[in-house]
């Protein structure tokens, strides 16, 4: 198996997750579960493949961290409807990881990549992972603050319910990013927690998400404050991710994370 | 929630106050055994508070989410602080540019931890099954962070610098200081691959340690696979950067944590707990 078949796979894969998402829409539950697992398969066929012809698990490229990007987002997104039953989650997974397979066929130069060593962990892919599925999430969950800061009065109990529930998954996803990094962090450097930059950050951005929850709990009325805290939660994300590139704090070579 | 803020306010001016008179929090006072006193006295503190629950309103108060928003608010105000002012070891910002060590960042992180504490106190003594996910994040968070911080003078970090053939048994600390960690390190061969660009691709070391109670042991220690002997955990840290794969050495790191199991019981409560906070503590979906 190598990246020459990964065309057909990937074509496969999105279309069966595509009629998943479809049959969400429609409420037709059997078929949404037959469709996305066949394309979960399909995919997971192609790794299976790339792992076998390569020796190793394919996580060491940044092409390969993407393939299992890409494989993850629908998984998540059978998960999350498999609990809450929201209809547009399996197209909103289905799309992301639509992007990261187009990312893969059109930028096949990344591929050989070099890494350096302390990258080639077990670890690096899923800290990553689970990161980018959080930040999609808390996405979602900050264009449902803007939405109903829009709308005030009209704002229904559904969508504060919802907005709720993606901060709560998000914030799980988070965590799970943060504490990988910990782990991993051990075992390459010695130490799981340094105040590099992009780690204060990540926990600054924590924190904020932390205030949403509590404040949540203590003011349930009060839900356009909690807007606020979400937009105020989103920005900070946004430098833990790339703002942090601009920042004074993390030139001079002081971040392992600048990338 | 605003006296909560308040509170924070005043913890802040304490927190100044002691940066002048005492001077940059210096965490090496914290070293065995000053931590387990620390801890105890902590402890004590949540006990007390909790029993007092009931005779001192405040106290009361403190165990509800509305106590932890302005905790985390200062938290996190603070901790953006420190992410947008570049930290140094020495000079830069007054206080602000070594915010590990600023009085106020310190006491608003502690203030954090004591209600977090607190709450997790109050859900365990009311102890149900569907308590747990809030125990395990509460808690969790707490022993992570307490055990984290309380060890942090207790660890010991050293490069031994090992030649090929050649036993070495003295290593340097942080300051230049040579210690002897009790165990010796024997080179057998360094390895290098390289990228077609001469970027180090893997890079290992075929060692052999030699402990104070006659225990040998061989290995090799490579970026990501240390190697665990008496306590210590050996990393691969450098190598002779200007001979590359020619390296007649390895730079190894030593690392000591004696607290590091406890912290690990926090990381492995708060990822169970991250689990149950989408599995159980999202509110239930609305149907229409």
């Amino acid at each position: 198996m190598s990246w020459d078949s990964f065309v057909w796979f990937a074509l496969g894969a999105v279309l069966l997750w595509a009629a998943g998402a479809f049959f969400a829409w429609k409420g037709r539950k059997t078929l949404v579960y037959v469709c996305t697992l066949a394309g979960i398969a399909v995919f997971f066929a192609f790794i299976l493949g790339m792992w076998i012809s390569l020796e190793r698990p394919p996580l060491r490229t940044m092409g390969e961290t993407r393939l299992w990007y890409s494989f993850f987002l629908p998984v998540a997104g059978i998960l999350v409807y498999s609990r809450w039953r929201y209809k547009w989650i399996l197209s909103f997974s289905t799309v992301l990881s639509f992007v990261f397979i187009c990312v893969n066929l059109f930028k096949p130069e990344i591929h050989s990549k070099n890494l350096m060593p302390a990258l080639q962990s077990p670890w690096f892919a899923p800290h990553v992972i689970v990161y980018m599925f959080s930040y999609a999430l808390l996405g979602a969950a900050t264009l449902m603050a803007i939405w109903m800061l829009v709308r005030k009065d009209k704002t229904t109990e559904k969508e504060i319910n919802l907005t709720d529930n993606l901060v709560y998954v998000g914030q799980a996803f988070l965590t799970f990013g943060m504490l990988f990094g910990a782990l991993w962090a051990k075992e390459a450097w010695g130490t799981y927690w340094a105040w590099d930059p992009k780690e204060t950050w990540a926990a600054a951005t924590w924190l904020c998400y932390l205030v949403y929850l509590h404040f949540r709990k203590a003011k349930p009325a009060e839900w356009q404050v909690s807007c606020i805290i979400l937009l105020v939660s989103f920005v900070c994300l946004q430098i833990c991710w790339w703002g942090i590139n601009y920042l004074p704090s993390a030139q001079q070579g002081l971040s392992v994370h600048t990338y | 929630m605003k006296v909560g803020f308040l509170l924070g306010g005043g913890l802040i001016c304490a927190g100044l106050l002691l940066q002048v008179i005492l001077g940059p929090v210096n965490w090496y006072w914290l070293a065995w055994p000053v931590n387990l006193a620390v801890l105890f006295l902590l402890l004590a503190a949540v006990g007390a508070v909790y029993a007092l629950r009931g005779k001192v309103y405040a106290f009361e108060w403190m165990m509800h989410a509305g106590a932890a928003v302005p905790c985390l608010v200062y938290a996190a105000s603070l901790t953006m602080l420190m992410g947008l002012l570049p930290q140094v070891r020495e000079g830069g910002m007054p206080w602000l540019s070594q915010m590990l060590s600023f009085w106020p960042f310190v006491l608003i992180w502690t203030w954090m931890m004591f209600v977090s504490a607190l709450a997790a106190l109050n859900h365990l003594l009311r102890w149900k099954w569907k308590e747990i996910p809030f125990i395990l994040n509460h808690l969790g968070v707490v022993i992570a962070i307490v055990a984290a911080t309380l060890g942090n003078a207790d660890v010991q970090s050293l490069e031994l610098t090992a030649f090929t053939g050649e036993p070495e048994w003295r290593a340097v600390d942080e300051m230049g200081r040579v210690h002897e960690p009790g165990l010796a390190i024997e080179l057998h061969k360094f390895t290098m691959e390289e990228y077609p660009n001469h970027m180090p691709k893997r890079f290992a070391s075929d060692i052999s340690v030699y402990t104070e109670d006659g225990k040998t042991l061989r290995g090799t220690v490579e970026v990501n696979k240390p190697l665990k002997v008496n306590g210590w955990k050996i990393y691969q840290y450098s190598y002779d950067v200007k001979k590359g794969p020619e390296s007649a050495y390895s730079v190894l790191q030593l690392v000591k944590d004696p607290w590091i199991a406890w912290v690990y019981l926090g990381i492995y409560m708060m990822l169970a707990g991250a689990l149950c906070l989408m599995l159980f503590m999202a509110p239930k979906p609305v149907k229409v």
